[in-house]
């Protein structure tokens, strides 16, 4: 880039030197036909026209070639301090970014180390340039293990070539102290061929501590709630059962609104929890080999009080061949557990309910019909929603939350699956929902659902 | 008649040892109620009259159900008593945590009527 300029201004004396030589020489020329003229009369007149006439078209010709050269030289600087200015932006732009970034060649060397990343760590890219990531920064587990080269994102996505993401590690600085890492790796592919890694990454100590105060706060929360919840239980089941002297009448009806009426609050701040858990993904998924018509059936046999009480026919099917499915039981069983029961709830006495567990384009697929009350048209749009209740449901059934069917669709959201319905006022409801035949993928969390809602 | 069981209750919150205490009473046990996890080591360490079952909370106003199990047992020595945790809230550390330490059940208050804790109680002691 930098012998640029001097090129260009040996073309301009060359130019220069071209355009002086040629006034020159029909300086001479001017002389030698004045001197010798007067003598040769009207031909060396003649000559002498053409000669100028000849010089000057040549000096347009070579000003027009300079003018030509020149604009392209300018449209050539223009370009190269353009390309020169994008590459100082990206570098600017690179060393800038407030995450680590790390780029390693296809042996897990250092070569490249943006601003953010040396402050983290505490080397310097010069100190550390073509050595391995794996000495420059070593990764630590929680408890101080330190974790193998070969099981490092770094080198994984490599072989592997995914893009993975951990929040789990530390990273080891210079000085030796350590900071909670998240990173990001994914492969540099050129041409088919893997070059190396990019990593990104950042110090995630305070994410962290803001985490773990959110769910102390949460748990906190809960038990505050749940105290006084727990003594209005007692003392009313206390007062329903006569260990205070029989409830006589009303006394006895209204006293049963009211252990309802604190169940369903119960119910409440068990589900406002779970839903917290979830969004906040702070939930343990932790999937097992599942088999998914054994998961129903038992299912099926703690809700069959109500379902001979509502003397409603029940019918499974479930796919003979149907794999075990590696997903979260606990959370799985909550889906099926809240469509049933809104089933059951939602279909008059001596109505169908229908089960069925299939698969289908890798997916299995569950349906859960029944030939009850419905959906109004009017409120099917919002029927996932947080705290949503149709219309002709809350009339049928003054208690409920409006959290069951947002919480089975933020399981299976959360799954990898899918969960839609088709409902007809006075007809019925079906409800389906996949899930990956592949299930779902494991994560490390703080809490578990509450099971009581 | 069978023999009358003593169940002792280490409870913080006043209003649900109160009702603890009427329902295992009407379920002729016989109750000793304490507010403070300190109190009811104090309590065990005289060595008298030991408890037949403890009906643990597990956050108690001065310690936790987990530094109360981990204090008692250097007072009982080689005796054991079989404690039940009524807890608010149960998280799977927590849980696996008192469970090491030798717990029959772990049971969330909210979730259980009075009368389901006592015969879950009743089922440890018959156990015994």
């Amino acid at each position: 880039m930098s012998q640029l300029p001097g090129n260009k201004k040996r073309g301009e004396k060359y130019w220069f030197k071209r355009v002086v030589g040629l006034i020159a020489v029909q300086a001479v020329v001017v002389s030698l036909v004045v001197g010798l003229g007067w003598g040769w009369g009207l031909v060396g007149w003649n000559w002498m026209i053409l000669m100028a006439v000849a010089e000057g078209l040549l000096l347009t010709l070579t000003l027009r070639d300079v003018r030509e050269l020149r604009n392209l030289e300018e449209e050539m600087e223009k370009a190269r301090r353009r390309a020169e200015n994008e590459r100082e932006r990206d570098r600017v732009v690179l060393s800038s970014i407030g995450e680590g970034i790390v780029v390693l060649d296809h042996e897990s060397r250092v070569s490249l180390l943006n601003k953010a990343a040396e402050t983290m760590i505490g080397w310097t890219m010069d100190e550390v340039i073509g050595k391995p990531w794996g000495v420059v920064a070593p990764l630590e587990d929680e408890k101080g293990n330190k974790i193998d080269n070969e099981k490092r994102a770094t080198k994984r996505v490599m072989q592997e070539r995914i893009v993975l993401s951990n929040d789990k590690n530390y990273y080891v600085r210079k000085d030796g102290s350590r900071f909670s890492v998240g990173t990001t790796a994914a492969p540099i592919e050129i041409g088919g061929k893997v070059a190396g890694t990019v990593a990104v990454f950042r110090d995630i100590t305070h994410d962290k501590a803001v985490d773990r105060a959110k769910s102390e706060f949460v748990s906190l929360a809960s038990h505050q709630l749940r105290t006084p919840l727990s003594a209005i239980k007692w003392f009313s089941e206390m007062l329903l059962a006569g260990d205070a002297g029989k409830l006589e009448g009303e006394q006895a009806e209204y006293m049963h609104n009211i252990y309802q009426s604190n169940e369903r609050m119960i119910e409440l701040v068990d589900g406002l929890l779970n839903i917290s858990r979830i969004e906040s993904g702070r939930i343990i998924v932790d999937p097992k080999p599942t088999d998914l018509g054994e998961l129903v059936k038992q299912l099926i046999a703690d809700l069959t009080g109500k379902i001979k009480e509502k003397k409603q026919n029940l019918v499974i099917t479930v796919h003979p061949q149907l794999p075990a499915v590696n997903i979260d039981p606990k959370l799985i069983r909550q889906v099926y557990m809240n469509l049933l029961t809104n089933s059951i709830k939602y279909t008059p006495e001596g109505g169908q309910i229908e089960v069925v567990v299939s698969t289908k384009d890798g997916m299995v697929l569950s349906r859960v019909t029944d030939n009850g009350t419905g959906i109004p048209q009017e409120d099917q749009n919002k029927i996932c929603q947080k705290f949503f209740r149709a219309g002709n449901a809350v009339k049928m059934e003054p208690d409920g939350t409006g959290l069951g069917l947002y919480l089975a669709k933020a399981i299976v959201d959360s799954s990898g699956g899918k969960l839609w319905f088709k409902s007809e006022e006075n007809k019925g409801t079906t409800f389906w929902f996949t899930l990956p035949l592949s299930g779902m993928t494991p994560k490390e969390g703080e809490v578990m659902l509450s099971s009581t809602s | 008649m069978n023999k009358q069981f003593t169940v002792m209750v280490v409870e913080d919150e006043v209003l649900l040892l109160e009702a603890i205490t009427k329902k295992l009473q009407l379920g002729n046990f016989s109750v000793k109620g304490f507010a403070s996890g300190r109190e009811a080591l104090e309590e065990l360490k005289k060595g008298a009259d030991l408890p037949d079952l403890i009906w643990l909370d597990y956050y108690l106003g001065d310690i936790n159900g987990k530094e109360f199990l981990e204090m008692m047992k250097p007072i009982l020595g080689d005796k054991w008593i079989p404690v039940m945790v009524v807890s608010n809230s149960a998280s799977p550390q927590k849980v696996a945590e008192v469970m090491d330490l030798g717990v029959s059940k772990y049971l969330l208050k909210a979730e259980h009527r009075l009368e389901d804790l006592i015969t879950a109680a009743r089922d440890i002691l018959g156990q015994k």
